[in-house]
């Protein structure tokens, strides 16, 4: 499926005050013939009675096209408001769904038809996120990195970990295989891009004088077009942005985009193997009392464990920019 | 202190004798002639010899928003031969079709970015293509389109920092969702406030928001207010 198609059928739904925005495996570019298509009709102007037929209309365009998407009463499928992003971080209103929408739309978001909506509503919540933030124009730290913004970014990363384990109990291990993989790779890629995106706030200066200068003015909207043009890239991309520029760590980076490139073959391969199913209705229905057992289950933890590892190895050591900055800011 | 004067068209919807009548009473630093409508330009140029402009420092013209094709080389003449050459003239770029017609005015044509509406002139990428037809052309900033079509601010920010050659003159308003201009709200000065620093002290500052001569004064001071430099308190407490 291609962007183009979906532009083509869907544009027409989205105006300068709404945009359907995609996360999931088509925003981070690793679309495969099983993923599906998470959207949201964003609105972000006046308040129409008619946006909830637009967006039943969206995923009826959807289903004629037989593609695969979220179920009705999720966090996607439906219509969301700007003003609930912009201005519900943290606090009793910052849902879960609200939580993660905001969070997706920074770090794994792309749009169909119209960006208007999208664009502005993105720019507003990185505006909250880094105006409030006194200590990256404050602190006397010696990093300059967007506390408030990394701290929302870890905590969904956390999220995302307790409700794979809620998720375990409420729907009684089932597609558990396929969920913990997704878990250990895709969704941790996400957190490493948003920690990555937050550090490349301090990092790209020529010189220390240089980075002293640009945060001395307090322009916000300089640092948000700084960050805007890196979460404009695939997770991937973020990462391989900031790895390219540390040239002793190349091996490890190999080790950690060979292991994901693995688990993305692994879940793109449509060949029936694994008793007539593809690799990715095997691990989806897959018990989880064979897990042990299973060999395509053990390929899979086995790309996990490198890919974990190369992290380990590149984020969790005092002997590069980037890992020291995650043990300043990673855990406390 | 910085200059800040009306535009006619929002004192006196399409009677500019009686907006300078009404702004005469004001003693205002700057003002723009505005023709907005092509039925008004004919009778507002013809008048220039005969207008009582010796008060104002600064002086601008805005040229109509939309006319013709067919019109524009007349229109281009029009202005070129009678609007006096110190004074900027205010163009939309959407109502250029034919950039060479303005491309002899040189920093005389100020182009104004543009709201929602418009599908140019809106931001960096979209000026850029102007400038790129019309090189020498300055830039009349719209700080309300702006803020309509980015309420981050952001596009401000980067349109001031990528034009600040370009740069002179600013219009100042709240402007709706409807692409109204209006009186400037208290939300609007806190934005407008965020990009203060980049407008230079001593840029004429162009007030189009629709007010009643008893509220000229009230709105000068919040615009007054709104392009207060905010510097960063710097120092540290970390």
């Amino acid at each position: 499926m291609t962007k183009k198609l979906l532009e083509d059928t869907l544009g027409g739904f989205t105006s300068s005050d709404s945009s359907i925005v995609v996360v999931g495996s088509l925003a981070r570019q690793e679309f495969t013939s099983g993923s599906d298509v998470d959207w949201t009709l964003l609105l972000d102007g006046i308040s129409h009675p008619e946006h909830l037929k637009v967006a039943q209309e969206i995923r009826k365009s959807l289903k004629d096209l037989d593609i695969r998407q979220p179920g009705r009463e999720g966090v996607f499928g439906t219509i969301a408001s700007g003003h609930d992003l912009i201005h519900h971080i943290g606090g009793q209103d910052d849902t879960n769904a609200n939580t993660t929408l905001r969070i997706l739309l920074l770090l794994e978001s792309d749009t169909i038809g119209h960006p208007d909506a999208y664009e502005r509503v993105l720019r507003n919540v990185l505006w909250r996120y880094l105006d409030e933030d006194r200590g990256l124009w404050l602190g006397s730290g010696e990093y300059k990195v967007p506390r408030f913004l990394f701290n929302d970014v870890a905590r969904y990363w956390r999220t995302m970990t307790v409700d794979f384990a809620y998720k375990q109990r409420n729907r009684q291990n089932e597609g558990f295989a396929i969920r913990n993989l997704k878990l250990r790779m895709s969704r941790k890629l996400l957190f490493l891009a948003g920690m990555v995106a937050c550090f490349e706030c301090h990092c790209g200066f020529a010189s220390k004088e240089e980075r002293q200068e640009f945060y001395s003015l307090k322009q916000v909207q300089a640092v948000i077009e700084r960050l805007r043009l890196v979460l404009m890239k695939p997770p991937l991309e973020i990462l391989a942005s900031a790895l390219l520029r540390n040239p002793n760590l190349d091996l490890q980076s190999k080790q950690l985009f060979d292991s994901y490139d693995e688990f993305l073959g692994m879940l793109a391969d449509d060949t029936p193997s694994c008793g007539g199913q593809t690799i990715r209705e095997h691990l989806d229905k897959l018990p989880v009392e064979r897990l042990g057992s299973d060999e395509t289950a053990s390929r899979g933890r086995d790309i996990s464990h490198r890919y974990r590892d190369a992290i380990g190895a590149i984020f969790l050591s005092d002997k590069n920019e980037l890992g020291r900055m995650t043990i300043e800011y990673g855990v406390f | 202190m910085r200059k800040i004067g009306f535009s006619t068209g929002a004192v006196a919807y399409g009677d500019f004798e009686k907006a300078l009548s009404i702004l005469a009473l004001s003693n205002l630093a700057c003002i723009e002639l505005s023709a907005l409508r092509m039925s008004e330009v004919k009778i507002l140029v013809a008048a220039i010899p005969h207008l009582r402009l010796e008060s104002y420092s600064y002086v601008s013209f805005h040229a109509p928003s939309s006319y013709s094709a067919g019109d524009e080389a007349w229109l281009a003449d029009l202005l070129y031969s009678n609007v006096p050459e110190t004074w900027p003239i205010v163009v939309h770029p959407d109502a250029i079709s034919d950039a060479t017609l303005w491309k002899r005015f040189g920093r005389r044509v100020a182009i104004e970015n543009m709201d929602r509406r418009k599908p140019i002139g809106r931001n960096v990428r979209e000026l850029e293509l102007v400038f790129e037809k019309l090189p020498d052309a300055s830039l009349c900033f719209d700080l309300g389109h702006s803020r309509q079509c980015d309420s981050s601010m952001t596009d401000a920010f980067l349109m001031l920092t990528a034009f600040q050659e370009r740069l002179v003159q600013v219009h100042l308003s709240e402007v709706n969702s409807e692409s109204q201009h209006e009186a400037l709200s208290y939300g609007a000065k806190l934005a407008f406030q965020q990009v203060a620093s980049l407008i230079p002290d001593e840029l004429p500052i162009i007030l189009e928001s629709r007010v009643n001569f008893e509220h000229i004064a009230g709105e000068v001071e919040i615009a007054r207010e709104a392009l207060f430099k905010i510097h960063a308190d710097i120092h540290c407490y970390a």
